[in-house]
This record gives C-alpha cells, sequence and structure tokens, in this order.
C-alpha cells in the first residue's frame, strides 16, 4: 500500500465521519434534552427527525451572513476557521480502533498518525489552540459580550489544563508512554482499566475534560442568561455553524480521550482482550467497543447537562484551582508512590490505594471544608 | 437602598448535611431526576400533542379566551350597539369603534366601523364581560395567524365571520335583545 | 360676618355675599345634591333633590329650632344663624326617593347616552340612590325628538329640572322651550314650526343634567371620559368666550363653555361651539410653498422643507428691504395672532429694516353685535385679538395702519413686498382685495386654509389654528385670556410663534409663557400680566376683574371637568382682585 495513500483514507474516514457525528450528536443532545424535560424535540424533518440535522446543515449554510460594522473583518474570519481547525486536528493521534490485517503487509493501526511518541501532548496542545479562536471571535465582534465571553474562556480553559495535565500523569506514570496505542494496550494487557485504579485522577478528568470542551455546568463562556451567547453572540450562520461544529468536536476529543486513558479502549474482557494480532472480526469487535464506549461517555455528558445548574464564574474558578489542582496533586504523588514501591503487576493494591485517597478526600471535604464561605453575606456578619 | 439597610432581611442559607456537604447526593438527585423523566418519556407516557393533527381538547369551549366575534341577532345584524364600553374596559386599547346613528327602527346607535388589533389584544376578556348586550365575545378559536400586521386588524365583517364560523359549536351566552323591552320603541315626530 | 352651621361645623361667610345653603354648605365642604338649580338661572326648587333640614339658631340662648319640614336648599337664603344639616335620616331618605323616583321612568340605556360618564343622574345614584330596583322596569330605549338644528331631546331621558326652559325664557330669551302635559307625563317640546334655533341653542345640551338634550353635533361621536379638557379661548369674535376643547387621540370632539364671569359667564354662542371644521379641515395648508418665477399661471407652487423654506422667505424679505429700503416692505399683524405671536413677528419685522410698515390685518365684521336678554353678546367684530394686536402695533409704530389703509399703499404702488399674516377660521378675502396685491414683487401669506391671497403668493407658510397653539388674546374689554393647545399642529405646518421665533433667530422651541412675560416688561399695556395669566384672565384696560373662587368642596365629584364648566365650579363666584393679586396663577 502506498505510504500516503493509507493515512489519506484515514484522513478522510475521520474528518468525514466526525463530522457526521456531530450533525448527529446534536440531534442526539436535543432528543435527549426533549426527552429529559417531557418533550419530544425534533420529530417533524424525517421519521423521528432523523433529517433534522440535513435541515439545520442547509439552514447554516443558506442563511444570511452578517458582519457586524465595527468588526475586525480579517480576525472575525479567522476565529471559526481556526478554531474548527484546531478541533479536527486532534484526531490526528487518537486511536479509534486497533489493528487491521492488510494481506500481503503490516496491519494497519486505526491512527491517522500512528506511532506518534508524544501523542497526548499532540492532543492537549492542538486542542488548547481552540482557545484563541474563541478569544479572536469574541474581541473582533466589536462587542461587550463577545468580549466578556472570550475572556472569561480564555481564563477557564487556562485554568482548566492544568488539573487536566496533572491527572493524566498517574496514566503516564502506569502506562510509560505519552503514546495514546501504547496506553490502551497497556490496559488490555493488564486488564485493569485505569478509572479502576486511579478513580482521583479519572473524576479530575473528567471534571477537567467537561470544563475543557465548556459543557455545561461549566459552559460560562456562552452562558446565555449573562451574556446572550458569548463569544459567538455576533456569529451568523455557518460562521456560527463552525463555532458549535468545534464545541462538538471537543466533545468527541474529550470522550475519547476519557475512554482511551480510562475506559480501557477497546478492551473489553471476554469480547476484545489483548492481542499482538487481530482478525477482520477481531478489528471490527473492537471498533465498535471503543466507539460505543465513547458514545456512553458523551451521553453521560449529555445527562450531566440536562441535569445541573451552570456554575458561578468564582466558583467555576475555586474548583479548578483549590479543588481540582490539589486533588490532581494527591493522584500524582499516590501514583508516583505506587510506581515507585510497589510490583508493577500488583493492580489491586494501587486501586485499593487509589480508592483510599479518594475516601481520604471525601472524608477530609466533609470534615474541614466549609463549602459556602465565599457566598455573599451581610456587612457585619463574618 | 443600600445593603446595611434595616428594611433588608438576610436570610442565611440553611446548613448543609454531611452528604450535602459533599456534594454527591444533590447530584445525584439531579441525575435521577432526569433520568426517571428521560425514560417515562421514552417509554411513550409524554404529554406532548401533535398539534396539527391532533386538535388540544378544552374543558370548556364556552369559557376559552380566543379570537373574538361580534355576535347577530335572530334578523342577522350586529348585536352590538357601539357603546364603547369594552373599548373603555380594554387594558391594551386595541379595539376602535366608530359608532353611528342605526339604519334601524328599534334601535338607537350602531358600530359603522368595529376594529380589534388581534396582536395588540392581550386576550384578558375584559370587552366580553364589560359588553351590556353580550354582542362581543371570545371564541375558542385559538390558532390566530396573518401573514401581515394588516391582515390581524380584524374589521367588522371579519368579526362577524367568525360568528358565522363558531356559533354552532358555541352558542351565544345569552339570547335575544338586552335592552329592548318595556315600552315600545320608536322615534317621536 | 353671618355664622352658618352645616352638619355641626360653623362657617363664616360675609355680609354681602348672599348665598343660598347649597354655595353655604359647599363652603364648608358638604355636597348638597341638585338638578334643577343653576346660579344663571332663576331658582324654582322643582327637583326636590336639594331638599335638606335647616332650622334658626338662637345668638342669645344659643338654642336651635328646626323647620319641621324639609326645604329646599336651593331657595333657602343662608342667613346668620341658619342651621343645615344635610346627613341625617330624613334628608338621605328624601335623596334616595328622589332618585328612585326619577329612575322609574328613565330609559336606563345608559350605554348609549351620550351623557353617561358626566350624568348627575348617575353619579347621584351611586352617592344618593337606592341601590335595588324595587319597581320591574326593564331598559327601554328613549323616544326621540328633534328640538332645532343643534339639539336632540330624548324624552324619556329628561328629569324635568326645566333648566333649558328657563334658559331660553331668561338668558336666549326666546322661549322656543316650554313643558307641555302635566305631572308623570311633562315633557319638553317646542311649538310646531318655532324650532330652537337661535344662537344660543347648544347651551341647553350643557345645562341638561342627563342625557335628554344632546347635541346633533356630538351625538355618537365619542364617549366623554376619553376626551381630555384644554382650557382655551374662543377667537369667532372679540367677546372671547373661555371655552374648553375635548380632545381624545388628537381630534376635536366638541367645544363647550367654561365658566368665566368676566367675558361669557356660564355660556357662548353656537358659532364658536359648532363651526369649527377649519381646525381639522382637509385642505389646511401643510407646507412652505414656493412659486416660482417661470409660472405665473398659479399652478407652479412647489413645496419647500421648513428650515430652508423659511430661511428662502427670510433671505426674499431681507432683500426687498436691501434693494428699495425699508419703507416698501410691509408686514401685516393678524387680529388672530396671539399677542405673543403678534410681538415676535414686529419685532421681526423692525429687526429686517426699522422702517419696516407694520399694519393691523384685516378686521372681519359681520352685521352689529347681538346681545341676549341675560346680556351675553355675540360681537359684530369676528376676531379674538384686536385689542392686543394694535397695543403692540402702537408700541412699535405709534401709529396704526389699518387694512384699508394698507390696500391704499399697495394700489399706490408705495409697496413692494408685503408678510400677509392671517389665520382666518373662514373665507375672508375676495378676488378683488387680493387683486391689489398683484403688483409687489414679494407676497409671503402666512395662514391657515387656502385663499385667493393665498393663491397670489409667491411664498405660501402654513399657520395653525387656535386650538393647536398657546397664547393670550385681549378681547373687546381689553381682558387678557390665556388658551392652551389642545391639538398638534396638522402634519407639515408649525405652530405661528415658533415660525416667527425661528424668523428672528431665536434657538430653541417657543414657549409662550416666557414670550408673553418679555411682552410684559416691553409693552406697559401688558405688565400686569407678567406673572401669567389666571383662568378668568385678566382686565388690563380697567384693572378689575372677577376672580371666580375655587370652592372648598371642589365640587361634586366628577371624572370631567366639563360638568364643573356647567355645574358647580361656579357655586362661587365673585372676588374682586386689583392690580396683580391673582387667587388662581396663569
Amino acid at each position: 500500500m502506498q505510504v500516503w495513500l493509507e493515512p489519506l483514507i484515514k484522513i478522510v474516514l475521520v474528518v468525514l465521519a466526525t463530522q457526521a457525528a456531530v450533525a448527529y450528536l446534536v440531534l442526539v443532545e436535543r432528543k435527549v434534552a426533549a426527552y429529559m424535560q417531557d418533550r419530544l424535540g425534533p420529530n417533524r424533518v424525517g421519521p423521528w427527525g432523523l433529517f433534522q440535522p440535513i435541515a439545520d446543515g442547509a439552514k447554516f449554510i443558506l442563511k444570511e451572513e452578517l458582519i457586524p460594522a465595527g468588526a475586525d473583518r480579517a480576525l472575525f474570519l479567522i476565529a471559526p476557521v481556526s478554531i474548527l481547525a484546531a478541533a479536527t486536528l486532534a484526531f490526528a493521534t487518537i486511536p479509534f480502533g486497533y489493528l487491521v490485517p492488510w494481506p500481503g503487509a503490516d496491519p494497519i493501526e486505526l491512527t491517522i498518525a500512528p506511532k506518534v511518541d508524544i501523542g497526548l501532548l499532540f492532543v492537549f496542545a492542538i486542542g488548547s489552540l481552540g482557545v484563541y479562536g474563541v478569544i479572536l471571535g469574541g474581541w473582533a465582534s466589536n462587542n461587550k459580550y463577545s468580549l466578556l465571553g472570550g475572556l472569561r474562556s480564555s481564563a477557564q480553559l487556562v485554568s482548566y489544563e492544568i488539573p487536566l495535565g496533572l491527572s493524566v500523569i498517574g496514566v503516564l506514570l502506569f502506562s510509560g508512554s505519552l503514546r495514546l496505542e501504547t496506553i490502551i494496550t497497556a490496559q488490555a494487557q493488564s486488564g485493569w482499566w485505569w478509572f479502576a485504579v486511579q478513580p482521583l485522577g479519572f473524576l479530575v478528568f473528567m471534571v477537567s475534560g467537561c470544563a475543557e470542551a465548556s459543557r455545561l455546568p461549566f459552559d460560562l463562556p456562552e452562558c446565555e442568561q449573562e451574556l446572550v451567547g458569548g463569544y459567538h453572540t455576533e456569529y451568523t450562520a455557518m460562521k456560527f455553524g463552525m463555532f458549535a461544529f468545534a464545541e462538538y468536536l471537543h466533545l468527541i476529543t474529550v470522550a475519547f480521550l476519557t475512554v482511551n486513558l480510562y475506559l480501557g479502549g477497546w478492551h473489553l474482557w471476554g469480547l476484545a482482550p489483548y492481542a499482538d494480532e487481530v482478525g477482520w472480526f477481531g478489528a471490527i469487535v473492537r471498533v465498535l467497543v471503543l466507539n460505543i464506549k465513547m458514545l456512553l461517555v458523551i451521553l453521560f455528558f449529555m445527562w450531566i447537562r440536562w441535569s445541573w445548574p451552570r456554575f458561578r464564574y468564582d466558583q467555576l474558578m475555586n474548583i479548578a484551582w483549590k479543588v481540582m489542582i490539589p486533588l490532581g496533586v494527591i493522584n500524582l504523588l499516590v501514583c508516583a508512590v505506587c510506581q515507585e514501591f510497589l510490583d508493577p503487576k500488583n493492580y489491586l493494591t494501587r486501586a485499593v490505594l487509589g480508592w483510599l485517597a479518594v475516601g481520604g478526600c471525601v472524608l477530609y471535604a466533609a470534615l474541614f471544608a466549609h463549602p459556602g464561605k465565599t457566598r455573599l453575606k451581610a456587612p457585619g456578619i463574618t | 437602598m443600600q445593603p446595611d439597610s434595616k428594611q433588608i432581611k438576610w436570610v442565611d442559607e440553611p446548613k448543609l448535611g454531611l452528604a450535602g456537604r459533599l456534594y454527591l447526593t444533590p447530584l445525584i438527585d439531579g441525575l435521577s431526576l432526569t433520568a426517571r423523566h428521560f425514560f417515562r418519556t421514552a417509554r411513550g407516557e409524554g404529554f406532548t400533542r401533535q398539534f396539527p393533527e391532533e386538535r388540544p381538547l378544552f374543558g370548556n369551549p364556552l369559557i376559552y379566551r380566543g379570537v373574538h366575534r361580534l355576535n347577530k341577532d335572530e334578523q342577522g345584524r350586529v348585536k352590538c350597539v357601539a357603546c364603547f364600553l369594552c373599548a373603555t374596559a380594554c387594558p391594551a386599547h386595541c379595539i376602535d369603534i366608530i359608532g353611528t346613528e342605526s339604519p334601524w327602527a328599534d334601535r338607537e346607535k350602531y358600530p359603522q366601523s368595529f376594529v380589534i388589533d388581534e396582536l395588540r389584544c392581550i386576550f384578558c376578556g375584559m370587552c366580553e364581560e364589560a359588553c351590556p348586550v353580550d354582542a362581543i365575545e371570545l371564541t375558542s378559536l385559538f390558532d390566530l395567524t396573518g401573514a401581515s400586521r394588516e391582515e390581524m386588524v380584524f374589521d367588522k365583517e371579519k368579526l362577524l365571520s367568525v360568528y358565522d364560523q363558531t356559533c354552532d359549536l358555541e352558542p351565544m351566552r345569552s339570547r335575544g335583545p338586552a335592552a329592548h323591552s318595556g315600552p315600545p320603541p320608536g322615534k317621536d315626530h | 360676618m353671618a355664622t352658618i352651621t352645616v352638619d355641626g361645623n360653623d362657617i363664616q361667610v360675609g355680609d354681602d355675599e348672599r348665598l343660598n345653603v347649597i354655595q353655604a354648605a359647599d363652603r364648608a365642604g358638604v355636597a348638597i345634591p341638585f338638578y334643577c338649580w343653576h346660579p344663571g338661572l332663576s331658582v324654582v326648587a322643582s327637583c326636590r333633590m336639594c331638599l335638606v333640614e335647616t332650622g334658626m339658631k338662637n345668638k342669645d340662648t344659643g338654642e336651635i329650632s328646626m323647620m319641621p319640614k324639609l326645604v329646599p336648599a336651593c331657595q333657602t337664603p343662608a342667613k346668620d344663624g341658619t342651621v343645615v344639616v344635610t346627613n341625617s335620616p330624613k334628608v338621605r331618605a328624601n335623596q334616595n326617593f328622589v332618585q328612585e323616583g326619577l329612575l322609574l321612568d328613565h330609559p336606563v340605556d345608559c350605554p348609549i347616552c351620550d351623557k353617561a360618564g358626566e350624568c348627575w343622574l348617575q353619579d347621584y345614584y351611586f352617592s344618593y340612590g337606592h341601590q335595588e330596583r324595587r319597581a320591574d322596569v326593564r331598559p327601554f330605549t328613549s323616544r326621540k325628538r328633534d328640538l332645532g338644528e343643534h339639539v336632540t331631546l330624548f324624552v324619556d331621558r329628561c328629569v324635568m329640572c326645566s333648566r333649558c326652559v328657563r334658559f331660553t325664557q331668561e338668558v336666549s330669551g326666546g322661549s322656543e322651550l316650554l313643558v307641555i302635559d302635566r305631572g308623570s307625563h311633562a315633557e319638553i317640546d317646542v311649538f310646531p314650526g318655532f324650532p330652537l334655533d337661535d344662537q344660543m341653542s347648544g347651551n341647553v345640551n350643557d345645562l341638561c343634567p342627563v342625557g335628554a338634550l344632546c347635541s346633533k353635533d356630538f351625538l355618537y361621536q365619542q364617549r366623554v371620559w376619553f376626551m381630555e379638557p384644554h382650557d382655551s379661548v374662543c377667537t369667532r369674535c372679540s367677546t372671547g368666550c373661555s371655552i374648553q376643547l375635548h380632545v381624545s387621540q388628537n381630534q376635536l370632539y366638541r367645544i363647550q363653555p367654561r365658566y368665566n364671569p368676566n367675558a361669557n359667564d356660564w355660556w357662548m354662542c353656537d358659532i364658536g361651539r359648532f363651526e369649527n371644521e377649519s381646525v381639522r379641515a382637509p385642505e389646511r395648508l401643510s407646507s412652505i410653498e414656493h412659486r416660482s418665477a417661470d409660472s405665473k399661471t398659479g399652478a407652479g407652487f412647489s413645496n419647500r422643507l421648513w428650515p430652508e423654506g423659511l430661511k428662502a422667505v427670510h433671505g426674499a424679505l431681507s432683500e426687498i428691504a436691501a434693494r428699495t429700503g425699508g419703507s416698501t416692505l410691509a408686514v401685516v399683524l393678524s387680529p388672530f395672532l396671539t399677542c405673543e405671536e403678534a410681538y415676535l413677528l414686529a419685532t421681526y419685522a423692525k429687526t429686517i429694516s426699522a422702517d419696516v410698515v407694520l399694519a393691523l390685518g384685516k378686521v372681519p365684521v359681520e352685521g352689529a353685535d347681538k346681545t341676549f336678554k341675560s346680556g351675553f353678546t355675540i360681537r359684530a367684530e369676528r376676531c379674538p385679538n384686536r385689542l392686543g394686536v394694535e397695543q403692540i402695533l402702537r408700541h412699535f409704530q405709534k401709529s396704526v395702519i389699518d387694512w384699508p389703509a394698507l390696500l391704499k399703499k399697495v394700489e399706490a404702488g408705495e409697496l413692494q413686498g408685503a408678510y400677509v399674516s392671517a389665520g382666518y377660521p373662514v373665507a375672508w378675502i375676495d378676488e378683488a382685495e387680493a387683486a391689489a396685491f398683484e403688483r409687489l414683487s414679494l407676497l409671503v401669506v402666512h395662514d391657515i386654509l387656502p385663499s385667493p391671497l393665498a393663491r397670489k403668493a409667491h411664498y405660501v407658510v402654513p399657520g395653525v389654528s387656535f386650538a393647536e397653539k398657546d397664547g393670550s388674546y385681549v378681547n373687546h374689554s381689553g381682558l387678557i385670556q390665556w388658551g392652551e393647545w389642545g391639538l398638534t399642529p396638522v402634519e407639515g405646518a408649525h405652530v405661528d410663534g415658533q415660525t416667527f421665533s425661528d424668523l428672528l433667530g431665536r434657538k430653541g422651541l417657543y414657549q409662550a409663557a416666557s414670550v408673553l412675560k418679555e411682552l410684559a416688561g416691553i409693552v406697559p399695556f401688558f405688565a400686569r400680566a407678567a406673572d401669567g395669566v389666571p383662568q378668568a384672565g385678566l382686565n388690563l384696560v380697567t384693572g378689575t376683574e372677577k376672580h371666580p373662587r375655587t370652592t372648598a368642596l371642589g365640587t361634586v365629584t366628577h371624572p370631567l371637568p366639563t360638568f364643573r364648566s356647567v355645574g358647580t365650579a361656579f357655586l362661587e363666584t365673585e372676588a374682586v382682585s386689583r392690580n396683580g393679586s391673582n387667587p388662581i396663577s396663569g
């Protein structure tokens, strides 16, 4: 097989699949929201509203493109492109399956760019680029709400990158690699998914990932009640569509990372165990397992979104700096101690220690932490 | 008002218990609530009605407050006597009447023009309450749409046609002319 | 001082005041209901609504001896020692029965009755009536009777107070109305062939406390509670009746007189009341028009926008004055201008050139003064402000050049240009007179309606009618009165005062009150008006006028001031003031 043909096919496949996934995730989200609110959601375009994404897409494309007076034209146009580009680029090193046998050649790895040793760093780096689009969009719109949305967004994304990074260090320690394929393989080989071994890290990662994807309860940058639409207030038609696309791509990225880092990737006991070589059947099963896990994570995020209220901005920051970072550090300490002093195969003890750490944190929170200390008080009352 | 004003009563939040302080139980409460609703709707036990195909049910169409109509008497004439009481009672000022001498012997005054701006109307039913001859009534027609503002300004003919459209389903709440008994009507000289 | 006790409270009344018990009680803050009594008419005491208990207090012993029966308050003089009880069960019972009796054969067609909302029967029903109906009488439609050009009688609504009959006998003097039949069959009527059509007939509509007499002009037009009143001055003759404009949604629905003991008492004539088509006439001038030189045929008018148009007018006037001298330019001050407008226009004329000829506009005269039995007069001089304009002219150029003198000057070719302000509500100039102005090289006409003169003008500036402007008028006797605007100007027209103020180059909105203050400081004739004009006006010639007293009660509670204008605000009238101390500020 041609050296350039294989990645090209994978690129096309991934880009098309993610675009379609985004379109239908919007539908799923609307349906989930509707069902949770005793409604039916979109059900007029096609059976069960299945063609709704197509109608939405057509609407995005056909609507009038407006550029507000006083906007910085160039930046205004670049912002949605950059955010969408960054979001799509992050998929380059994310595995969406395991191996596909290829007659007469090495099996193909289901990653656009396989064997990248800095895979996870690449995803984080590229993912962080998204914040530029947000800030540029907010700035270029020449609108106070947009600018505030952009500012909030930058502060939030920068803050939550720290716990996000801290939480994965434990995974890296246990897996011994930054390469995402290796991390999955490590979990598959051991038979332990890292979320069971490092529950604290998993929690921090989920919370921070949610915040990085600007999902509710962390969607301060576009909080409607305060900022109209946040950084994309002034965007219309497909430019707005690109922002929306990028947001969902972030969500998919976070879901993939969650699955790959903590939930065993394509591994499932019995059905898809670790193997050096897989046949066609095994390859398909592993793709399905991974993507179904990913979908479940996304559904979980949606469930959260329509169940919990949004944080206040100071609470958001407090959670990042005063809760998530210490938890991340504790997780890192526990992992480092385990890695240094325990037998590499002794995952049970590690898991026990990990859950003990969670219990200790819970105990501390219950006994010593004083929630609500920051809330507004009457003058004179301390 | 200043924050230290005596008029402000500051209420402290109730103290959280152990479970509450962990945030966990409230979070799980929220999740389980939405999950219950999700599965209830998914089982098909929702409340949604498919509107155009499935007409909504009214408990009593006679007390529904939808589009107005102008009632007609037995001879098919408009019942309204142009007393302007509906326009007086209207909190949205959406009724505009031009009164004039009626062409009929038994009636003093009648509306030369009777216009309701349905877009301005808030459907409070005060006009109906105010009417001394039960000439204006609100029907159960609720799906009021139009392609322009002008179209939503209903004149006398249109309001009378609403009566024709709805009189079978919703009979007038009173019968017969209200104010024409007693001494024989007619004009002197 | 006489001491009168009303419901246990003593009040002091001047010895020469000659009040009846209704007026005395009102001063004590007690309302006594009545239908038939009216301060401008004789007392008949026929409605029995005002019956009260009265008695006398012995000055020396303090002993009160009450009359055994109820007596009509309108007919009982309030003497020293009079004791009045208005709230005893006996009085209440009588009021109840009177109301019930009136309502027995009343149609109760209030929804279609034009009086509803300012009807005394309605108001008294709520204050004094039986709240339950004991007779089985259903509402019915009243019979209708044509009494004259302006008056319709709804026979069954009548409460037989006979105010209208007494009015035609005592005030207008025509005695057209009478009561026919007797007892419960009594009705108001006219003799066949003698309708009520003198020029005071509209007043009986105001006098009627119920909806029996209705003005044909206003019949079925609008409900009274929608209208807001604006105090104004009638401009149709030099009597200058105090009036109220009743306006709703920027439309003038009716005009009613306002009590003014110095001008019109309670009355006004039908000319001022009904002939007001000019206020909202469709042909009203509504833009500055410029007739270009190349289209002499008369059809060549082109519209100019306001600021540019006014600039062009100013330029043309200045150009004439500069080219052929100020004395060849005449500025005509119409007697329909308010004093403030006349002052501004005269000031403007003198800023163009000190030599500009100021002239008095045409003073329309119709026949002779027509005086009615009570002394109310319709003046032959059919303009509101000749005296005021003349005073201003005298101040600016010593002598008054009147319209005939101006015409002579025009015909003699002494003038090159003229600015003619008009504002006449009727046709005022014929082709022959207008033809004289053809020789002028510049004619600016400032008018409200098209006229032969306007068709000859080089510039036409639209003005506004009396209902659309603030300002003061000086009537035939020297009484200056303040009129307030009730309508916004027709689209395209500007308030005259604003136009003159703009021509003068003054900045901002024209405020008639401040211009009057300025005028009072400059022209000594107007000095007394420096602090504004009170409601009943100021007599600038004699320096003395009467001021209606605000009664303690502020009258019978009623939603519309209309009611007060014909009802009870005049319970007390005469307080004579001299030189400036105004009991009611303008």
